[in-house]
């Protein structure tokens, strides 16, 4: 039922390469406080069933009875009603996550299944709360090549998990996206 | 871990009268939801809360939460954005509130974030979104919950009161 995703950084649409050629507009940096990143994680990310059947809290409780330690969550409804919910646990742990929700596979519903064995989570830290940073963010890393598999804008922190090959050219590539203190 | 009543949390942050706007399956592109940006830019638009996410088929969800105020002020160029954008779905949730719990570390107390969300479910609160990072968890809600949330999470975190 599960499946490892492949990454896909090489699929690069004709836009891109278009862009890349000409040279998109470089806009001005925005400043911002720092950036951090975390251990080597992995990803879950999980279809699961929407509306009042939504398990993510029993899969939570599975998890957490393993005391498997839960570092990031995306969650929301899909296009069809689904929920799709990405998590990033610790590494080594990977193998106990995916046996325990093979188990539970039938009961809790799940639809599909991947994951990434070794992520990282960069976290960039804005001064004020901004809309363009999280935009920033994105376009700077898929113009370089690098598609993080989630992200989000929890308080005052912009995070996205990126595969793990992948790490040094994001933050190169961020660094000059960005105004570094 | 510890029991629930020992993890100290602060004081709720609630935003309420919220859009809740999903963009799903946007095609994976550099700038594909710069339209999207530029329009909240050219408004001075705040976004009080984003996810983006893997929607398949080299394509993205985008989630994000404005004032509902502000969203009354943008409905009339949307249109023109979600066809630039090259959105397949465009779904609209208000009013709805973001709430944000910060303090018990979902990162280094396992459990934690399971503790949120069945205490959350039930109560029959319904999670549109959510948000969790080292430190903090943010969840979308319906606006009409907010005080059943409010109650729900101060029985199971303690909520240092107020100092007046």
């Amino acid at each position: 039922m599960s499946h490892r995703d492949k990454p896909h950084m090489s699929e690069q649409s004709k836009t891109l390469e278009i862009m890349r050629r000409i040279g998109a507009p470089r806009p001005e940096k925005i400043r911002i406080s720092g950036i951090l990143q975390s251990p080597v994680l992995a990803s879950l990310t999980l279809l699961l069933p929407g509306g009042d059947s939504d398990p993510t809290a029993t899969v939570l409780e599975i998890l957490g009875e393993l005391e498997i330690n839960i570092r990031f969550i995306n969650k929301y409804r899909d296009s069809v009603g689904n929920t799709s919910l990405c998590l990033c646990i610790d590494a080594d742990v990977l193998d106990t996550a995916i046996s325990a929700l093979d188990v539970h596979e039938e009961s809790l519903g799940i639809r599909d299944f991947v994951y990434h064995p070794k992520v990282i989570v960069i976290s960039i830290y804005p001064h004020k709360q901004r809309p363009r940073v999280a935009e920033r963010l994105l376009t700077a890393l898929r113009m370089d090549g690098v598609d993080p598999l989630s992200t989000n804008n929890a308080s005052s922190v912009v995070s996205c998990v990126v595969n793990s090959e992948y790490v040094e050219q994001a933050l190169a590539c961020l660094a000059s996206a960005f105004e570094l203190p | 871990m510890g029991s629930a009543e020992t993890l100290e949390i602060y004081p709720l942050k609630i935003q309420r009268g919220l859009t809740q706007l999903s963009f799903l399956r946007i095609p994976t592109r550099p700038g594909a939801t710069r339209p999207l940006f530029d329009l909240l830019e050219r408004h001075n638009v705040p976004v009080r809360f984003l996810i983006e996410g893997c929607a398949g088929d080299y394509n993205r969800d985008l989630i994000v939460c404005i004032d509902s105020e502000a969203f009354t002020l943008l409905e009339p160029e949307l249109k023109e954005v979600e066809t630039r954008m090259q959105t397949q779905a465009l779904e609209l949730r208000q009013p709805v509130a973001v709430i944000r719990i910060l303090g018990p570390h979902f990162d280094i107390r396992p459990g934690t974030s399971s503790l949120l969300f069945g205490a959350l479910q039930q109560a029959d609160i319904a999670i549109f979104s959510n948000a969790t990072t080292i430190t903090s968890s943010m969840c979308v809600i319906p606006d009409d919950q907010v005080e059943s949330a409010k109650r729900v999470i101060g029985r199971t975190f303690d909520i240092p009161k107020k100092k007046k």
